[in-house]
Formats: C-alpha cells, structure tokens, sequence
C-alpha cells in the first residue's frame, strides 16, 4: 500500500509491547541512493528518536507499530541530527535538475508501506519516479530529470 | 545565457545536494574559447572570498539557477590548480576589449561572454555593445589574435552580428562552415 510523507506526518507511534503512544512521526530519513526510507523520526526538538525502517513491525494507516520503546533512540550521526533538526526534510525543498535548473519544490513524496521503497517525488503537478533522485541535501533536492527548458 | 548571469550562482553538489559555493567569476580562456574554471565565493555565514576554485573539467553542468559539481572534491585549492585557473591571467579577459576585424572596422566593445547552457562552459559567442550602438551578438571562434586591448576578428564577422542570442544560436554552425571549421 502507498502512503505519502504528508499523510504520515503525525502520525502515532506504538509500542507493540506495551500498547503505550511513543510519540508521532515528525521526519524521514531517506536514503538517496538506494532511494527508500532508512528510519523515522518522532517527536521534535531535544525529545526526538528514531526508528530504523528495518525496526518498524507495522506501518499502518492508522499507526506506526514498532516492537517496544527500545526500538527507539536518539540521532547518532550527521545527516540524522540534520533529519531532526528538518534540514533534510523533503516536502517543501526546491528541486535541481542535475543540469543546474530549479523545476520548483517537493509537495510530497510517495513510497511503499511495506517495504520503504519511495515511489514518487510530487513538484507542482508532477509526478517524478523517485528512480530519478540522485541526491538529497541541505539546499536541493538534485533529480535526473531534463525536461525542464534551457534558455 | 551569459557570464554575467553564472556570477553569484550557488555551486551544488549532484550527489549531496549541498551548496558548497558560489560563483565569484568565470576565468575564460579566449584562445579555448571556452571557460577553464570559476572563481568561488564561500557560502552563508562565511561569506568572502574561497580559497579554492572550480576547475571547468570538474563543473557537471552550468544551469540556469546552480552550477553542478558531483561531490565536493570538484573543488580544489588554487595553488593545486593548474596555473591557468589557479592564476588566471587577467589581461586575457575580453571583456572590454575593442572588436576589430581584419579590415579594420570596429565592431564594437566585448561587454559579455555567451555561454552554451547544459554544458561545462562552451563559449559560443559575445555580446557586444556596438560601435553604432546598441547590443549585439558575435559567434565563435571569433579573434584570431587577441591583445587584452583588442580582438582582431576574421571579416566575415561582420556579416554575423546578431540583435538577440536566439539569431546567434541559429548562426554559429553556418558561421563556422564558412570558417572552413566543420
């Protein structure tokens, strides 16, 4: 089943264990190369934990099932304080074509439920296979893509 | 799109999406007749003058909003570039420069480098302010000689001063086949 990164954007997380609510969805880690979610985040600010997609029991319309709060822990290296903090947060970021032109900014990013995989990049009215996502950073989302015009 | 419009441009990386600089100026070389690399501005806070440059053979592609780099380690130390892009030579910068042809009809003064887009930094033309006035596009490979003061240019050129860059782009292969270049 598809879902999208706005869609899941608060959405809770729960402990299979405990029933307990750890928290919501605030982030997504993506991996850019191999172009799937590597962990999500919840809770913002100095609360915020992650979960790696390998550790995610269940991603469900309605909750996030994870085995228990030990499943969760704090960001550990570079791009995850950056994933925190949102300065790698897809939704809203502008998009460069890999030949140096703007095609406008992300409006949502679509990928498999079951197995993290992204599906699409939404700009504007278009859909972008995310085949086509060569990296993601601070300023840019950088795509494969050159239908946008040169002049 | 021109020289002019790659000034201040951010530098980013394909492979992480980061600007890492940003354009201060092109270094041209009229004799290539294309850019060998860009002088670069730091980013953000740090602003000022880099250090390092951006040699053209590492640019991935100069767009319209950002010139691309794959990674980073496209930018490198002046003192370890080659002396033409870590010390450029700035009496080889045209602009400015008084376009002769071998008549000795002046065309007009170089006001800006045109350069093809998508690509490392080809340089097809130059925009003129014309001696007549106004703006004016010439094709390349136009001098052949230049002195820092003037461009001397083959004859025919004057048969191919452009009022807009659309009439350049549709010239530059006819020009050349009529340099006997293709």
């Amino acid at each position: 089943m598809n879902e999208s990164f706005r869609d899941c954007s608060g959405r809770k997380v729960i402990s299979r264990a405990t029933a307990k609510h750890l928290g919501d969805v605030s982030h997504f880690l993506v991996d850019a190369e191999q172009r799937r979610v590597a962990a999500v985040f919840i809770g913002r600010g100095k609360n915020v934990r992650l979960v790696e997609w390998a550790q995610v029991s269940g991603f469900g319309p309605d909750a996030v099932m994870v085995a228990d709060g030990d499943s969760l822990r704090p960001p550990g290296d570079d791009r995850e304080r950056d994933t925190a903090e949102g300065k790698l947060e897809l939704v809203g970021k502008r998009v460069l074509s890999e030949r140096g032109n703007e095609l406008g900014k992300v409006d949502d990013v679509t990928f498999d439920a079951g197995s993290g995989a992204l599906k699409d990049l939404v700009i504007g009215d278009r859909r972008l296979p995310a085949g086509s996502l060569l990296g993601i950073g601070s300023y840019a989302v950088v795509l494969d893509d050159d239908q946008s015009s040169a002049g | 799109m021109t020289a002019s419009q790659i000034r201040g441009l951010p530098v980013v990386t394909v492979r992480g999406g980061e600007d890492v600089a940003e354009v201060r100026d092109v270094i041209y070389s009229p004799e290539a007749g294309r850019l060998v690399g860009l002088t670069l501005n730091k980013r953000g806070f740090l602003a000022g003058r880099s250090r390092e440059v951006l040699p053209a053979e590492a640019i991935h592609a100069i767009g319209e909003h950002a010139v691309m780099v794959l990674d980073d380690s496209s930018l490198v130390a002046a003192e370890d570039a080659s002396d033409d892009v870590g010390h450029p030579d700035t009496e080889r910068y045209v602009v400015g420069n008084d376009v002769l042809t071998e008549g000795g009809a002046s065309l007009g003064a170089v006001a800006d480098l045109v350069l093809l887009v998508g690509s490392s930094g080809e340089v097809v033309g130059y925009q003129i302010d014309k001696t007549g006035g106004g703006r004016g596009y010439i094709p390349l490979p136009a001098q052949l000689s230049v002195s820092g003061v003037a461009l001397v240019v083959p004859n025919i050129t004057e048969e191919f001063v452009h009022d807009d860059l659309v009439g350049l782009g549709a010239s530059v292969d006819e020009f050349r086949n009529r340099l006997g270049l293709t």
